[in-house]
């Protein structure tokens, strides 16, 4: 009773994830390039409340947007544009937003919406899916044990 | 409770795998789109996404004046790094000798 399901690419995509740590720890994990490097693709990002500056391991910048909100430990607002692969740095600025929010036993919920894609649909197709969750589900587990991921 | 557990329960039930299927082909979808795609009271589709939610499986948010409902494939991701990971890499690794061996001779 399997249905055929044909997928739509989203242009609001919508990823959530319990973390057991406080939002602080999160915030750190999310805009300090020491820790982005472990779960980001490699990527060293460094946020400030102005840019968001994303290097990849081997330093070429894969993203420099500006950041549009900036509140510590809770809400973080920035610009996307994929800059690591020219056919979707072409295409227009989309948006990413950050919210952490305690929980219920020392849990803190992140949630990130990434919208604003209608004018960026090869951006739209790439992060979706494993992307995003791949990039979450290795923040939970660094956060959580301190370790990155297993690299395949 | 673990985390799966909510998970598994609330995949457990075949009208909120198809209310899953629905936000799979297209999501940001309100109360009022998923419950005219199912057979399914108003009441019954609240009941179920409620406990969607509670899994984490579904996100609801607010825009405007519309609850908008998306699909979270997150806590099915962990299920996968739970089990799967070790398979991958297992997998990786018996290439690589294969590869060695092979190269070797």
């Amino acid at each position: 009773m399997t249905t055929m399901t044909e997928r739509e690419t989203q242009t609001t995509q919508v990823y959530q994830v319990f973390i057991r740590a406080t939002p602080e720890a999160i915030w750190e994990a999310i805009t300090k390039p020491d820790f982005t490097a472990r779960y980001f693709y490699g990527a060293r990002i460094e946020t400030t409340p102005e840019r968001r500056v994303s290097h990849g391991p081997d330093g070429s910048v894969w993203g420099d947007d500006k950041v549009e909100e900036y509140e510590p430990p809770r809400r973080l607002v920035h610009s996307w544009v994929s800059s690591y692969d020219p056919e979707l740095a072409d295409e227009e600025p989309s948006r990413v937003t950050w919210e952490i929010e305690p929980a219920e036993g020392g849990v803190s919920r992140l949630t990130v919406v990434h919208d604003r894609l209608e004018g960026a649909a090869k951006t739209a197709e790439h992060v979706s899916g494993a992307g995003w969750m791949m990039v979450l589900s290795g923040l939970k587990t660094l956060v959580e044990t301190g370790q990155p991921l297993t690299a395949h | 409770m673990e985390d799966d557990d909510g998970v598994f329960k609330a995949l457990a039930d075949p009208s909120r795998r198809l209310l899953l299927d629905r936000l799979l082909e297209r999501d940001g979808r309100t109360l009022r789109e998923l419950e005219s795609q199912l057979e399914m009271t108003r009441f019954g589709v609240m009941k179920h996404l409620r406990v969607l939610e509670e899994a984490g499986l579904v996100v609801s948010r607010k825009v405007g004046r519309t609850r908008l409902h998306h699909l979270n494939p997150v806590p099915i991701q962990q299920i996968h790094d739970r089990w799967l990971d070790k398979y991958t890499a297992r997998r990786a690794a018996a290439l690589t000798e294969l590869k060695t061996e092979l190269e070797g001779r």
